[in-house]
């Protein structure tokens, strides 16, 4: 997998870069983009491939192997763990996007905005986004 | 600590009780305490004026402080050895090439005087970041002076990189490829870098550790990740606030007084512990950070 387009990161944001990796990880394995036995990039290659310390690498693949998403191979790169077939059902795939959306939702009641607007705003958002 | 960089013997370097006053000036260090473990890249963030320069000569013995001691790898920063002396690579903020020397000659210079010397690393450096080998320095442009400098400090493999603004005059791609090399040394030697930047975006992606420096002391020092994840910003009256900080165990970092009896409590919270429902608490990023600690 080529590192540099295996996962991206924002800074200037609340959320440390190693969540942001587990987060983009998991996103994509619930999607079916990344499967069972896919090779992720080592933490040298995404290390150097993201200009970020090693440290902050292995501490998200760390997680994600606790969690189950990833498998530890001795001597070999990481690999999607097995339980990973494809993508999962659409209903377990929505309740990933729930935290990103409590917040927008918590957003929209600090605005004092109908819900109508704030649903027709994502809908519009939604549409307009280049798949 | 990660299975990548165990907790080793001696730090590569302490400063202990380092106090250093400028004729007539204030303290520029007040009784300052620091320590740097191996593997560890530090960000050292301070405003202008705060002190960061004085501090990294001081740190590497070109300053002497009116009082405290500085040790690098267990030595007397005044009395290192030759050995201890190579393991050091510095990038100065204003550059102190040879500007009548040609990037080759000064090269060839320095080279005599490490016992190692990657010349497959300078080389190919030298070959990426297009730096004529043959022109005086003088002609250089600022940018190329700078990766000449971080050529010269990288060169030797040090254990122990000392980086003042060394990004200033670069474009964001150079920065980047400054950044990668940075990791390389991390990787492949488990390098301790310190480095000052006003670059904050640079800064959050390789330094896993952030320190801030104020008013003459490393005022706090700590991974970003856990600083992201447990400082949060809260608003209140001051006698709420002094409750809220009680019942969460929080330790208060910054209070900033607001009108009518309330303040705004900038405060780290334990490990794990959760905001209880119903407390409006704001996470804050690392220029939040940097704006209220330093």
């Amino acid at each position: 997998m080529d590192p540099t387009h295996f996962v991206q990161i924002n800074t200037g944001s609340p959320e440390p870069i190693y969540r942001q990796l587990i987060e983009q990880v998991k996103r994509r394995v619930a999607a079916g983009q990344l499967q069972a036995g896919d090779e992720i990039p080592s933490v040298r290659e995404l290390a150097q491939a993201l200009a970020v310390h090693p440290m902050t690498i292995s501490k998200a693949y760390s997680m994600l192997e606790m969690e189950g998403v990833l498998l530890r191979r001795r001597g070999l790169s990481m690999v999607v763990a097995e339980q990973h077939q494809g993508a999962q059902p659409t209903a377990d795939r929505a309740e990933l996007l729930r935290p990103t959306l409590e917040k927008a939702a918590a957003e929209a009641r600090q605005l004092d905005l109908p819900a109508e607007q704030a649903l027709q705003l994502f809908k519009t958002i939604l549409e307009e986004a280049p798949r | 600590m990660s299975p990548h960089f165990p907790p080793a013997e001696t730090p590569s370097a302490v400063m202990s009780g380092v106090s250093l006053r400028y004729p007539k000036g204030p303290a520029v260090m007040a009784d300052l305490d620091w320590q740097l473990l191996p593997g560890q890249v530090v960000g050292l963030l301070g405003r202008n004026g705060a002190g960061k320069t004085t501090l990294l000569e001081s740190l590497l013995g070109l300053r002497s402080p009116d009082a405290g001691l500085v040790q690098l790898f267990g030595q007397h920063v005044q009395h290192l050895d030759d050995a201890t002396r190579a393991r050091i690579g510095y990038v100065p903020q204003q550059s102190d090439l040879f500007e009548a020397f040609t990037p080759a000659q000064l090269l060839a210079y320095f080279r005599s005087f490490y016992p190692r010397w990657n010349e497959a690393k300078v080389e190919g450096l030298m070959s990426r970041w297009d730096i004529a080998r043959d022109k005086p320095i003088r002609k250089l442009s600022g940018g190329q002076k700078q990766r000449l400098s971080i050529i010269r400090a990288l060169a030797h493999e040090p254990d122990l990189l000392v980086l003042d603004e060394p990004v200033a005059s670069l474009d964001p791609a150079g920065r980047r490829d400054f950044l990668r090399e940075l990791v390389g040394e991390v990787l492949d030697r488990g390098a301790t870098v310190v480095f000052s930047t006003h670059i904050l975006s640079d800064l959050e992606r390789v330094a896993f550790n952030i320190a801030f420096l104020s008013q003459g002391r490393i005022a706090l020092q700590a991974p970003l990740d856990e600083l992201l994840e447990q400082v949060r910003a809260f608003t209140g009256s001051v006698t709420e606030m002094a409750a809220l900080m009680a019942r969460l165990g929080a330790e208060p970092l910054k209070r900033t007084p607001l009108d009518a009896g309330r303040e705004r409590v900038l405060a780290r919270l334990p490990v794990d512990t959760a905001v209880p429902a119903g407390v409006a608490a704001d996470r804050v990023n690392l220029d939040d950070l940097f704006t209220e600690l330093t």
